[in-house]
């Protein structure tokens, strides 16, 4: 048995325009496509609403685009979709790694790019049962004034644990934003902040319809690290794409999730550059490149795993991916 | 209508008689017998993991609409457990608390939304009192104690020595000492626990329907805390989704169900979830293991000392056989000589532990394990060759007087160094791969029962009728195992019939003769053995009824079972129809049973706990475990398992390989990630996302090699299947990965945070080195 559901009305609208007027009628509804984190959180008594706005059927936000303009996702495109598409595969590796890494195959089958880009942070005193959390005092996130995490600050340190988001930014990707006033475009940077408890830069009305990116000029892949080889969300994950952006040198960008309350870009002081015809120097950048992500990501205890491992761990693959990404280009 | 066929039962590769009710989804457990009538239970549990309860006010809650009943601690007196001498838990908490998640009121109410408000509104006032979580909290000198009279939170210490331990240390060549910690795990049963309790309030009457592996237990425990008379008691076990020992004891939300239906003289369907599944734990506790060996230079063992000790949770439960036989299968698996054991079971404020797969022998069989490879690194010798110089022949008792019968380690080991190529590929592994092996064993059921009361250990019914359909009766409970249909395949192989003219039914205390349960894994060797015998009896029924028809001496009837006739004159043939109508006509309705009794030579040793790993034989079992480990991410991929199981005689090959599969599946999941973890006494691990059963990625290639040593006392020869390989796989994969990047890990589970530290340890440790 489950906990119980609370009561609530769900609302069907058949257009992105019906389904933004529902949310301005009803302010404290929650969009629901796939259903399979906010309806986790439901029962575990997390999420306090009335009206569910369903926009699982809405056909404008399912369009899957690949051209010379670029690729273009809808927000409700399955994860299935995304990581079964062949162009994707060959262009934009890192968002078919990520796709297939997510959950089970069932919830693939309903779960939405939009709904894994808005995934709510994650923390091992937030995600559990109302009776766990009221023996708890509740914590900062939600209903309570401490964070068991960080005691000592007055901020929330749930963890971003969408995978998607990650492998979109290294492709440059602009979100396509929907909302009362018109539609805004902006980059994944500019939809996260850095705050577990409020990490969405999104007005209540405003729905994600899409994701915009760029004709791919680099290879890319993404890198999980979790316990098991299926269902669990990251530890940490790490996005990689690198671009020959002239014929000697080597452009890496890198983007983590998982260890902070938003997805983090890693910043190199330097591209990889071919004249190095000594080995050793080749050694150094993707050693250099390894303690940067070791020294960017802030992981803590918002898991069982211990945050070092999650630091070593992402920072181990962000270095063999690199160089993997780079052999294939050489 | 077409005549069945006859085939020969016993050996056949039969799928189990109620997969298709599975599969098909028409099963029916606890869960799915909601009716409109039903009240629905829930219980409030305790915020707090040491207390004095000061009040408990369930006024604000009983005045809600549609709130049916209430039941607190006040409402049941008596404490219960599955050991007799070691009953200390209330179902529901009184005076105080001793874990975050113990039962101290419950609720009926008309529909789910309606109890959960309801528990919102009961008022708890609770004195907090310090609380231990480890080892070293729960046995310091200033500890809170759990229960009066246990001193330093010790349920039970134990203390045994056989043989001459200081000679056996003197005279090795090597001498070597570990210490092992292994997790608490649980057994994360695929069916959340459920109880369905009907009480009827004119007869006085309870039906009670559970996921109890035990239902004799149940019925035993039922009657005394809702002080009713057995015979008003009704208990049936319908479809259950998994034991695994989970189940292996009355369970808290069993009984506060019985009394929430017989308060509300009403039917309550009580549901848990995943998390209070968890928070009813009854898992496998975790161990601090120290062990010390003591072997010549040619791998003989010359002497064992093991301190065990086992963090229990808050009540005794299984605490006393838990800590017995981690002692006591010290012993059965290898020929040696002094084994000195000291077993220590102490109190926490955590969920109470209980009996998990393996019982008790896993975590030490892992140290022990361990230990004896590294002991044959140092002696230069090959893992295969120390085991096969201290194998036992059979027949033989123990040091601590447990019976071998049957033996069939040496082929076990044969059959996997053969299929994993060990001897050629070993040391031409690539680099971060590796071969590891080990060996195990287990009872094939408690040779003494929990209730000693002079009864036989398992009793089988058959009734034959007008419709020629035979019907075995049985208490034995099917969790999943496939107990039902060994019932009905040894009965039709004993009397030739084929299986389709077969149907059994199972646990229904009104029809089925009592079973003790399925723990131990008792069911096939008892209740196999107890069918053997009733369908014997039938047998000779048939034959008589015969003989007479063919006017004939019984003893010149021949029967394929289908097919009876007068040797030497074929065309005498009767129908099994025939045959059976004969004998109808003699007193109508044919009903037999058959019993089985382990004899007293069986039950274990004269001394104190020697009860506990007697059995009438053990399974034995040798696996190799093939691994690759990603030095950079502590990643371990299990790549392929070879796994030989003695059984004995497999009555069913189909469903001992699936056992045999699914025990060192369980294995694995110890080994690699599953474990509990416990913030201040509240559970971080209770969702099946958090407890972290190995997925289908991590399976692991499993070839499977049964081993036939055929028992002389076994039901054709079978011994017990479900648990023998389990506790062998977490030592075969420790050994695996010291062969693979030279880790020795003292720790399970084999988590790839945990080994990236054991690394990082040894690279430092290499690094200083190289620098002095």
């Amino acid at each position: 048995m489950s906990e119980v559901l609370p009561d609530f009305t769900l609302l069907q609208p058949a257009t992105i325009k019906q389904a933004i007027a529902a949310l301005q009628e009803n302010k404290s509804a929650r969009l629901c496509a796939g259903g399979t984190d906010l309806l986790v959180n439901m029962r575990r008594g997390l999420v306090e609403t009335q009206t569910l706005v369903d926009i699982s059927t809405i056909a404008d936000l399912k369009r899957l685009k690949h051209d010379q303009s670029g690729l273009y996702i809808g927000a409700g495109v399955s994860l299935r979709e995304v990581a079964e598409n062949t162009d994707i595969a060959k262009h934009y590796r890192a968002i078919t790694d990520a796709s297939v890494s997510i959950a089970g195959p069932s919830h693939r089958e309903v779960a939405t790019i939009g709904g894994n880009l808005c995934l709510d942070t994650r923390c091992l005193y937030y995600n559990q049962s109302h009776w766990w959390r009221k023996a708890n005092d509740f914590c900062l996130k939600y209903k309570g004034d401490i964070c068991h995490v960080a005691p000592t600050k007055k901020q929330c340190r749930a963890a971003f644990s969408g995978d998607l988001a990650p492998a979109l930014m290294v492709h440059d990707a602009r979100l396509e934003i929907a909302g009362p006033d018109g539609i805004r475009h902006i980059t994944l940077n500019e939809l996260y902040s850095e705050d577990g408890a409020d990490h969405l830069n999104l007005s209540p009305a405003e729905i994600i319809t899409g994701v915009h990116l760029p004709p791919a000029r680099a290879v890319s892949g993404y890198r999980k690290t979790r316990l098991r080889g299926a269902i669990d969300f990251p530890l940490a994950g790490v996005a990689i794409s690198c671009e020959k952006t002239s014929p000697e040198n080597h452009q890496f960008t890198i983007a983590v999730t998982g260890t902070n309350s938003c997805p983090v870009m890693v910043e190199l002081a330097a591209p990889l550059s071919d004249t190095l015809s000594d080995k050793d120097d080749a050694e150094a950048f993707f050693s250099t490149l390894a303690k940067q992500v070791q020294k960017t990501v802030t992981p803590l205890r918002t898991t069982t795993t211990a945050a070092h491992y999650r630091r070593l761990a992402v920072s181990a693959q962000a270095e063999k991916l690199a160089r993997q990404l780079w052999r294939s280009t050489s | 209508m077409n005549k069945p066929i006859k085939s020969h039962a016993a050996g056949q590769r039969i799928p189990l008689v109620d997969g298709i009710e599975k599969v098909t989804g028409k099963a029916i457990y606890t869960a799915d017998m909601e009716t409109d009538d039903c009240l629905v239970g829930r219980i409030l549990r305790s915020p707090v993991s040491h207390g004095r309860i000061i009040t408990i006010d369930t006024s604000r809650a009983m005045a809600l609409a549609g709130v049916k009943a209430i039941v607190t601690g006040a409402d049941c007196p008596h404490t219960y457990g599955v050991i007799p001498i070691a009953m200390n838990e209330f179902p529901m908490a009184r005076d105080k608390v001793r874990y975050r998640g113990e039962p101290v009121a419950a609720i009926a109410a008309c529909d789910a939304a309606t109890a959960q408000r309801a528990l919102e509104l009961i008022d708890l006032e609770i004195e907090e009192l310090p609380a231990c979580y480890t080892i070293k909290e729960a046995r310091a000198p200033d500890a809170a104690l759990l229960h009066d009279g246990k001193e330093g939170n010790i349920e039970r210490d134990v203390h045994n020595e056989f043989g001459d331990i200081t000679a056996g240390f003197n005279n090795a060549d090597l001498v070597c000492e570990e210490t092992f910690d292994c997790a608490e795990v649980n057994h994360a049963q695929m069916e959340p626990h459920a109880a369905l309790a009907d009480y009827d309030g004119e007869r006085h009457r309870l039906t009670f329907h559970s996921v109890t592996q035990v239902p004799f237990y149940v019925h035993l425990t039922l009657a005394r805390c809702l002080e009713m008379d057995t015979s008003q008691i009704r208990v049936v076990k319908p479809f259950v989704g998994g034991g695994f020992g989970a189940r292996t004891e009355t369970l808290n939300f069993e009984i506060i169900t019985a009394l929430l239906a017989r308060k509300a003289c009403a039917k309550v369907m009580m549901r848990l979830t995943r998390e209070e599944s968890f928070l009813t734990h009854r898992g496998r506790p975790q161990t601090q293991v120290k062990i010390k060996l003591g072997l010549a230079k040619d791998g003989r063992i010359l002497a064992t000392e093991c301190e065990t000790v086992q963090l229990g949770g808050a009540y005794a439960g299984y605490g006393l056989v838990t800590i017995l036989y981690a002692g006591a299968l010290l012993h059965g698996l290898y020929d040696i000589p002094a084994v000195k054991y000291d077993g220590y079971r102490i109190y926490a404020n955590q969920p109470p532990c209980g009996a998990m797969r393996g019982h008790g022998t896993v975590d030490v069989r892992h140290a022990f394990e361990c230990l004896l490879d590294r002991m044959a690194r140092q002696l230069n010798l090959d893992p295969f060759a120390v085991r096969r110089a201290n194998l036992l022949s059979a027949p033989t008792r123990t040091l601590n007087d447990l019976l071998v019968n049957s033996y069939g380690l040496a082929e076990c080991l044969e059959k996997v160094e053969t299929a994993s190529g060990w001897n050629e590929r070993r040391n031409d592994l690539p680099p971060g791969r590796g071969l590891g092996m080990a060996c195990s064993h287990y009872v094939s059921g408690a040779a003494k029962p929990v209730h000693w009361t002079g009864e036989p250990h398992a009793v089988v019914a058959l009734k034959l009728d007008f419709d020629g359909s035979i019907t075995a009766l049985t208490g034995a409970s099917d969790i999943g195992q496939g107990s039902t249909t060994m019932v009905a395949m040894a009965t039709a192989e004993v009397l030739g019939v084929d299986l389709a003219r077969i149907r059994v039914v199972t646990n229904d205390s009104v029809i089925t003769p009592k079973d003790n349960g399925s723990y131990s894994s008792r069911v096939t060797f008892m209740v196999g053995n107890a069918t053997i015998e009733a369908a014997k009896n039938l047998r000779h029924i048939l034959i008589s009824a015969a003989a007479k028809k063919l006017d004939c001496p019984d003893e010149d009837v021949e029967c394929t079972g289908e097919t009876f006739w007068v040797r030497g004159s074929e065309q005498s043939m009767l129908s099994f129809a025939e045959v059976a109508q004969t004998a109808l006509a003699e007193d109508g309705t044919i009903t037999v049973k058959g019993t089985f009794t382990c004899p007293p030579e069986a039950q274990g040793g004269k001394h104190r706990g020697g009860a506990v790993g007697s059995t009438m034989g053990f399974s034995y079992a040798a696996q190799v475990v093939e691994v690759a480990v990603d030095a950079d991410t502590g990643q371990v991929i299990v790549e392929k398992v070879w796994a030989a199981l003695d059984c004995g005689f497999a009555i069913n090959p189909l469903a001992v390989e699936g056992q045999i599969e699914g025990s060192v599946w369980m294995g694995m999941g110890q080994a690699l990630s599953e474990e509990t973890r416990y913030v201040d006494g509240l559970p971080a691990h209770a969702s099946l996302l958090d407890y972290r059963v190995p997925t289908i990625v991590e399976s692991p290639d499993l070839e499977v090699h049964i081993v036939e040593s055929i028992d002389p006392l076994g039901p054709f020869g079978a011994k017990e299947a479900g648990e023998g390989a389990l506790s062998g796989f977490p030592p075969a994969l420790a050994n695996a990965i010291a062969d693979a990047i030279g880790i020795d890990a003292n720790f399970l589970p084999l988590t790839p945070d945990r080994l990236m530290d054991e690394l990082t340890k040894a690279r430092r440790a290499a690094r200083r080195k190289e620098a002095s």
